[in-house]
């Protein structure tokens, strides 16, 4: 069908959505394999090149995985998820990757760790809290922190309510803007919530992802509760089209973020330029 | 060394493109650029420098990535044959060819090697013309680039008032030029002609350093100002190599291909949620003078400028680079 891709970095491989799971009205969580199995195994926060032949190509980061597929959670955005969102199972799509650095996990190693996000950037942390399940003894406590606009609009709600809560010492809290009928979790910004909760910095890196906004607000908070720069760890988006640090828009400063990123620390995000 | 009779250079070059794809700087329309001989152009070699740089012999405008199928039954993907037609570039000058170790950088290191770039550069002989004149936009000098023989290069050209001499540097040079002994004479003890003395002069001394202080100043909404954002200096700058990805359907069936994009247009980073981080020409110019002068300084070790003067010569509103450069070490910070 396909040979010698594996030389060229640019040409996926062909694969086939095998699940499609319907988090919210306007995420799709994608199961993807190939005939050979898995793609490939990434490490957590590390980014696929996502295509439908006759439509586009994006990258995605990729939020969990399986023995034998990639997990990968969409926004309906633009054409391309759009078009994504209209898949059924058994779609042939073009995979390639794994890009990027991933989270610091050495770094990472023996500490407490405090993940933070919001909306649809619970997808790249997700991968990062599946992984440290997995390996418990390797790391302290983990305590998740997740709001989104409204209940509907909770990402991944079996492992809010569920999954996560079986993790050996790890503690979970959501919150949404504005509630409903139903509603009776706490109600309030992710910000807000989070000096609310008071973790300590005490041996602990935050990891936080999610819209800008709540970004900018979170690392203000995290500052009030004493993290510091090099605790605190966030992964960028930023428009791709090769993905190997080749075709220039990705770079923020002299950095490419398709290579050098998505994950950076506070204290290497605030030596480069503000353009993100 | 080897000598040939300028009038005999079409018959070189005849030569060669008996086994090869040979470009070589020749008029179409007015516009001078490394077009493949067929014996029957108007050669421009030795006369200033061409209008388009070398790069796309190497780095094309538009690219075939793969063909595919799009079938219920079953989608294919086609990758692309391996690239074997042997090409040599003749005549590029010592600007362009410092500018192909840039590119050489950008494509072929930091982990990733550009495949459809490496072929090509693997497969082209590359021959450069010392510059005897420097033309007024001509700045090279001020990158610690000699007109007079260039880096990296597998034969290196000087002209003089009736002759070529040729030097091979390279193996694969070498062996180009034994191909062809019967039209190249061997000569001993040949002076070389003088090299060009560019008259326009940059110092370019600690630009990194200043601009690393720079990214937030004023300078940059008042030096954008007047930047039509139409990308031309982009596309004649031989170190650009921004590319975009798209595809062209025809019907169920269509290709993926890559080709030239630029930083100076706002679609090139704006998201599919409608978040660009550069909204404006401000932001894109700034990008475009710090990629030259500290990015590409900072990732690879050294500047992203050649000094061709190509951006200058061509731009529709006079934005000059060397201006820009000593108006960006006056500018207090």
């Amino acid at each position: 069908m396909v040979d010698a891709v594996s030389s060229n970095p640019l040409v996926p491989e062909l694969g086939k959505i095998i699940k499609i799971i319907q988090e919210t009205p306007d995420v799709k969580t994608f199961h993807i394999t190939t005939d050979k199995g898995k793609p490939f195994t990434p490490m957590p926060g590390q980014l696929a090149m996502l295509s439908l032949l006759d439509v586009g190509e994006a990258m995605f980061s990729i939020t969990s995985q399986g023995p034998e597929y990639l997990e990968i959670a969409i926004k309906k955005v633009g054409t391309l998820t759009e078009a994504l969102h209209e898949a059924e199972e058994g779609q042939t799509v073009g995979i390639r990757g794994p890009y990027g650095n991933g989270f610091p996990l050495d770094m990472m190693k023996g500490k407490n760790l405090l993940f933070i996000a919001g909306g649809i950037g619970l997808a790249p942390v997700r991968s990062l809290i599946n992984y440290c399940a997995e390996h418990r003894e390797d790391y302290g406590n983990m305590w998740i922190i997740y709001g989104s606009r409204s209940p509907a609009d909770l990402c991944f709600k079996e492992d809010l309510t569920y999954n996560w809560f079986k993790v050996e010492n790890c503690r979970v809290n959501v919150t949404v803007d504005r509630g409903d009928e139903n509603w009776n979790g706490h109600e309030g910004f992710v910000p807000a919530y989070l000096e609310e909760l008071k973790p300590s910095p005490e041996n602990c890196v935050a990891v936080t992802c999610g819209p800008p906004i709540m970004i900018k607000f979170v690392l203000q908070s995290l500052e009030k509760l004493g993290f510091k720069d090099d605790q605190i760890v966030t992964t960028l988006e930023m428009r791709m089209k090769c993905g190997v640090g080749k075709c220039g828009r990705c770079n923020i400063g002299s950095h490419y973020v398709c290579l050098d990123g998505p994950v950076f620390t506070l204290e290497q995000l605030k030596k480069m330029p503000n353009e993100y | 060394m080897l000598k040939i009779k300028q009038t005999e250079m079409p018959q070189l070059l005849n030569a060669w493109a008996q086994k090869s794809r040979v470009f070589v700087p020749q008029d179409r329309g007015g516009v001078s650029a490394f077009l493949p001989w067929d014996g029957k152009g108007t050669l421009t070699l030795g006369k200033g420098n061409t209008l388009e740089p070398p790069k796309d012999i190497f780095f094309p405008r538009t690219e075939t990535m793969y063909r595919y199928q799009v079938a219920e039954a079953a989608t294919t993907l086609e990758t692309m044959p391996p690239q074997k037609e042997q090409h040599v570039l003749v005549g590029i000058r010592s600007c362009d060819a410092r500018s192909l170790e840039i590119m050489d950088d950008v494509f072929l290191t930091k982990g990733y090697e550009d495949e459809f770039y490496r072929q090509k550069r693997e497969n082209t002989v590359v021959i450069a013309l010392a510059c005897n004149e420097a033309l007024p936009t001509c700045f090279c000098t001020a990158f610690e680039i000699d007109p007079g023989r260039a880096e990296g290069v597998d034969v290196q050209m000087w002209m003089t008032s009736d002759s070529y001499l040729v030097e091979a540097i390279t193996d694969k040079g070498e062996e180009l030029l034994k191909q062809t002994s019967e039209l190249l004479t061997p000569v001993e003890n040949e002076t070389l002609p003088d090299a060009a003395k560019p008259t326009l002069k940059v110092d370019v001394e600690g630009i990194t350093e200043k601009l690393q202080q720079m990214f937030e100043h004023l300078y940059w909404a008042e030096v954008s100002r007047k930047c039509l954002g139409c990308g031309a200096c982009t596309y004649l700058c031989p170190t650009c190599h921004c590319f975009d990805i798209q595809s062209e359907n025809r019907g169920s069936s269509g290709f993926k291909f890559r080709c030239w994009d630029s930083c100076m247009f706002s679609e090139y980073t704006r998201m599919a949620g409608g978040h660009n981080p550069r909204p404006s020409k401000k932001e894109r110019m700034r990008n475009r003078f710090l990629h030259k002068l500290q990015y590409i300084p900072e990732r690879y070790g050294k500047y992203g400028c050649v000094g061709c003067g190509r951006c200058l010569d061509r731009c529709p509103v006079n934005v000059d680079i060397t201006r820009v450069i000593r108006e960006i070490k006056e500018v207090t910070l």
